[in-house]
């Protein structure tokens, strides 16, 4: 060994996790067999909107096999309720029961549960249940419906918020444009669909008043914390597990009616565990939707293309319930706070509503809202670029918030530290190699050909926000810190108790090269321990592309500390002066000096198990725990540039190259950043050309399997040329998230590449081949 | 998504698995592949009292050209169909059915059985005039293509019988086109077209309850050669010819409007000059 001190961070380190989950060996809660577990089936209303009038439940308790059928008026879960808060002004709190009470509110809520020896039984339970519902009329649409029955009797209006962005003087500018566009979108409402779906096991131990939660979340710390308030537990007394998690994608950061339900169910037979495993009819429909949108924008342009006005009146179906807790305003503010994207504003006038349809209700996806209004900024370019006869890059080239703008104040006063948007673009303009195309584009024109087009995607993604940006409406917690405990064992390696959570984005991985970097040891000699309330000591989870820049912020911040500590050690061990002393690779070394003075393992030792030997002044053991927040945020760019060819007769959709560039600030590990750059495109793509959850004017799924909802396979993602720009963020380890950007292009690429190629502007999403065949077919 | 109960067959020749079908009293069901039918028993769409497994059957599974007719047992595999060349036709559609896990198991007997009229191989046995062979209580009879299809996932076969071979005579020329979201997704078009001599059949799937053989009118005879011209004609004529319901993942009018595309490409594929577009 020389002692020299690779950095972890940087490099293509073998993923920690990697052993187990590419061999068959992950861990995951759809594997959990405990003994004595029983298993849930849940029976789900097939009425969009109805009062139930009765439930007989006896048909069910006769199958051989149920042990216990629950209702929404059992006992255990009548008085229990969750109420998404939120002090945003005028916002309507809703009760969204566990199991419905009273009443339905969409076609799959669940009505009533059903406890069997396995889940075959609690199906066949399930269907012996017999519910009687009085109909009710069903809102659907969230904006062009005359409401007979609101969904919620605290909401008549079925309005649950609403609120205003001004800056400026819109009229003002738009009286002044030399070009003024209208554009009126609406997007298609798709989901998340981890490959695992969601899945809970709850046990209650009465004797000591302990409720362990194995659940596949992303935010196991939120989900204690609002566990103890709902079933009056000492927040203590509750562990929640997050093992191995098959996906998550947002959709898993939600606390569900189902997990609420599962835990009071095995509260009420304590020392047997219940396990409930959603199958994908039900995901599809119960599981959170998101993206159901409309936009209706003016645009005004001065004669050079300069940006002057947006006005904007957006509408966001919300569902049937405020989903918990992040509450009904999560995509519509989000929506209207990061409309206006990388481009510089100064009058803008954005209403945005979040109103409640008798459909599944909406939560956090990947990406939250701006898939949706980065393609309606980008519409709106693509149209006044028309309108100027510009080139449409040029336009966006003029509007740009560049370097020497930063930190930029956004119309909805969010604070923009990126700035690196003209870099990604100029990089992403080369990669692409448009002039390349162009000249393709222009060839095909003249001999025939496939019309080609090019699209083009800009956009910042909101990362890692800290106190004063942090996620979701004026709700009673702030999302903006994580902590972290790094500990040296006595045989000095290293465990990293991390409140990050991972869902396959290889979090594990990530958080060790960070941990190894800051303290000075090997990749190979930390082990990092994630999704245990029990071991680690907080975090938020997995949102907002944060915990690179968040866990990751603590982590190193934890590791710095522990590295302090050893070297203070080492250095009264050694009596040399710690100023000297540096740690590499596990190897405490006089700085300048080939051989090292102490190993990291022997100072370990003293500090456990050698008191004899601690120095003066020292206590045993050697630990820290490290809270980061970074208090604003940090604003990730990214550029997508493809080119795609349409067939007219069958309205076939080609895509032929796509490039992606990101500013990912200072990368950690360049194969995992390229997985989520990759990830999260492949999934805009799925959003802009395939997924639809439909719902009939009834309020019943069209769509309710893999069928009739289609996602990408790899038969259908391009090959994904992916490029970077580094800015470093400020925060300790220089990041900048990169979970989400990915999806937000991909709907504005496609829709551009439309417009591009035969001139059509497509105004509602998915791009589907026969939508493509409808707008250009006369 | 869990199965409803029903007890199992294991069937050790044909005449058991149909006594063990007489014995269900129209409650039983054939198991091959379960590329269908395993997804409708999740879905609870299907509850069948007693499933009859073939899969163990012996002597079906072959393959052989006699007089220009390929016979084929009930257990060919699609993969085993794809990767035959006697009869090119049916060897192109069954590339086109889902993945290679779904190609591996499902098997043509279950195919026409299941009679999805977006389904390639039906489409093929009706182009090609085709015939199944049947064992029932009553004995054995034969079954034309025209015959065995009556609806979306409706055959003639009743409850107690069972598919154990298939016709397919080999024609002297064949194309074959599908327009699908995904690859390996059900079409919202195909169309098989063959031709005998000089009878030209073609066959479009997705736009009916049935696969759909196209009024005969011009397209019956071809001299062999099919000018581009003629192609063309011959599309718009297929598409005049359907009248195909709207869904999720097409109008009518989209429809019809691919299956003048996939007819035409299937047609010029046929008349020997492949389109850089066919596949
Ligand atoms: C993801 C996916 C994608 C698919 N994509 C396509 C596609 O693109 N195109 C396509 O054509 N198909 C597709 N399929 C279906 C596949 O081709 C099936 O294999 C086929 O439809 C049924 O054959 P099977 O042997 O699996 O029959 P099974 O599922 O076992 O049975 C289907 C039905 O046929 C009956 N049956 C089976 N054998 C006999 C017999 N010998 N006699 C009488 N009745 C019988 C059964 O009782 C049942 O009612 C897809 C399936 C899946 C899961």
């Amino acid at each position: 060994m020389t002692g020299d001190h690779r950095p972890a961070s940087g490099t293509p380190v073998r993923r920690k996790e990697d052993a187990r989950l590419l061999t068959g060996r992950g861990r995951y809660v759809s594997d959990l067999a405990l003994p004595r577990m029983r298993h849930v089936a849940f029976v789900r209303s097939p009425l969009a909107h109805g009062r139930i009038t009765g439930i007989d439940t006896d048909g069910a308790l006769a199958v051989d096999g149920v042990t216990a059928v629950f209702t929404g008026e059992h006992p255990a879960l009548a008085s229990v309720a969750l109420r998404a808060l939120s002090a945003l002004p005028g916002y309507v709190e809703t009760d969204q029961p566990p199991l419905a009470r009273d009443k339905v509110r969409f076609a799959g809520e669940a009505v009533a549960a059903v406890v069997a020896d396995d889940r075959y039984l609690a199906e066949d339970g399930a269907e012996a249940v017999v519910v009687d519902y009085e109909p009710l009329t069903p809102t659907v649409c969230a904006w062009d419906a005359g409401i007979t029955d609101p969904v919620h009797d605290e909401a008549p209006d079925n309005l649950l918020l609403s609120r205003t962005f001004t800056a400026g003087d819109v009229d003002d500018a738009l009286a002044g444009a030399h070009v003024v566009v209208d554009r009126d979108l609406t997007t298609n409402r798709h989901g998340g669909n981890p490959i695992e779906c969601r899945a809970g096991v709850a046990r209650y131990e009465a004797a000591d008043r302990r409720l362990t939660f194995w659940s596949g979340t992303q935010v196991p710390h939120l989900v204690r914390t609002q566990l103890a308030e709902l079933l009056d537990l000492p927040e203590g007394n509750i562990r929640v597990i997050a093992p191995d998690v098959g996906g998550g994608f947002g959709v898993k950061a939600v606390l569900y009616p189902e997990d609420v339900a599962l835990c009071l169910m095995a509260m009420a037979t304590p020392g047997i565990p219940l396990k409930w495993v959603e199958d994908r009819v039900e995901h599809l429909l119960a599981a959170t939707h998101a993206r159901d949108h409309r936009y209706v924008l003016r645009a005004g342009f001065a004669a050079d293309g300069e940006l002057l006005a947006v006005r904007a009146d957006v509408w966001c179906n919300v569902g049937a319930y405020s989903v918990y807790p992040w509450t009904a305003g999560i995509e519509p503010l989000m929506a209207g706070g990061l409309l206006t994207g990388p481009y510089k504003l100064a009058h803008y006038a954005c209403t945005v509503r979040g109103v409640t349809t008798n459909t599944s209700p909406s939560g956090p996806y990947r990406g939250v809202a701006r898939p949706a209004t980065v393609f309606a900024m980008e519409a709106l370019l693509d149209s006044g670029a028309r309108a100027l006869d510009m080139d449409p890059i040029a336009l966006r080239r003029r509007n740009l918030i560049l370097p020497a703008d930063v930190p930029y104040r956004m119309p909805s006063r969010l604070v923009d530290d990126s700035g690196a948007y003209e870099a990604c673009l100029d990089r992403a303009v080369a990669m692409f190699d448009l002039a390349g195309w162009r000249a393709e584009q222009g060839r095909r024109r003249k001999v025939g050909g496939r019309p080609l087009g090019i699209g083009v995607g800009i956009y910042n993604e909101l990362t890692g926000l800290g106190r004063a940006a942090s996620a979701g409406p004026r709700m009673p917690f702030r999302t903006g810190h994580d902590a972290c405990t790094v500990r040296i064992n006595p045989d000095g390696a290293v465990t990293v108790f991390s409140g990050v959570t991972s869902q396959g984005q290889g979090l594990e991985t990530t958080m060790a090269q960070v941990v190894a970097d800051a303290l000075g040891v090997d990749y190979d000699a930390v082990d990092v321990r994630i999704g245990d309330t029990d071991s680690s000591l907080w975090g938020f989870g997995a949102f907002s592309s944060r915990q690179a820049v968040i866990g990751g912020g603590a982590a190193h911040l934890a590791g710095a500390d522990v590295r302090a500590k050893a070297l203070a050690l080492a250095g009264a061990l050694c009596e040399v002066d710690v100023s000297d002393l540096d740690l590499r690779a596990g190897q405490v070394h006089v700085r300048g000096q080939e051989k090292p003075v102490i190993a990291l393992a022997e100072v370990a030792e003293v500090a456990y198990l050698r008191s004899d030997r601690l120095p003066e002044g020292f206590e045993p053991g050697l630990e820290s725990t490290k809270f980061y927040d970074p208090i604003r945020g940090a604003f990730a760019a990214g550029v997508q540039i493809a080119a795609l060819e349409f067939d007219p007769a069958t309205g076939e959709i080609g895509i032929l190259d796509w490039v992606c560039v990101e500013d990912a600030g200072r990368i950690v590990h360049p194969v995992i950043v390229a997985g989520q750059v990759a990830g999260s495109i492949a999934q805009g793509i799925g959003g802009a050309m395939y997924e639809h959850l439909v719902y009939d004017e009834d309020g019943n799924l069209s769509t309710g399997t893999l069928l009739d909802y289609l996602m990408p396979t790899a038969g259908e993602i391009p090959e994904l040329r992916i490029g970077h720009v580094c800015t470093e963020g400020a925060n300790p380890t220089h990041v900048r998230g990169v979970g989400e950007g990915g999806t937000l292009a991909p709907n504005a690429v496609v829709a551009g590449a439309l417009l591009d190629a035969l001139g059509v502007e497509v105004d509602d999403l998915p791009v589907t081949p026969a939508r493509v065949w409808e707008l250009v077919s006369p | 998504m869990k199965c409803p109960p029903f007890s199992y067959h294991r069937a050790t020749d044909v005449a058991d698995a149909v006594a063990a079908l007489g014995a269900a009293d129209g409650e039983g069901k054939i198991l091959a592949g379960g590329q269908s039918l395993v997804p409708l028993l999740a879905l609870r769409l299907a509850r069948p009292a007693v499933l009859v497994d073939v899969n163990r059957v012996p002597g079906l599974d072959g393959l052989v050209v006699r007089d220009g007719v390929l016979h084929a047992g009930a257990l060919v595999r699609h993969l085993h169909l794809a990767g035959q060349d006697h009869h090119p036709l049916a060897a192109e559609a069954a590339r086109w059915i889902g993945h290679t896990a779904i190609r591996s198991r499902g098997t043509l007997a279950g195919s026409l059985a299941h009679a999805d009229p977006s389904a390639e191989l039906p489409a093929v046995l009706r182009a090609c005039d085709g015939a199944v062979h049947v064992a029932g209580p009553g004995g054995t009879r034969r079954l034309g293509a025209d015959e065995l299809f009556v609806g979306a996932l409706q055959s003639s076969l009743a409850e107690t019988e069972m598919i154990t071979g298939v016709e397919l005579p080999v024609p002297d020329a064949w194309g074959f086109a599908e327009f699908a979201r995904r690859h390996g997704d059900f079409a919202i078009v195909s169309v098989a077209a063959a031709r005998f001599g000089d009878r030209l059949r073609v066959v479009v799937g997705g736009v009916a309850g049935v696969p759909h053989l196209v009024d005969p009118g011009d397209l019956a005879t071809c001299d062999g050669g099919l000018s581009a011209d003629r192609v063309a004609i011959l599309a718009a004529a297929a598409a005049d010819d359907v009248d195909p319901p709207s869904d999720l993942h097409g109008s009518a009018g989209y429809r019809r409007a691919l299956t003048e595309q996939m007819t035409a490409r299937a047609l010029t594929q046929l008349a020997g000059h492949r389109t850089p577009e066919a596949a």
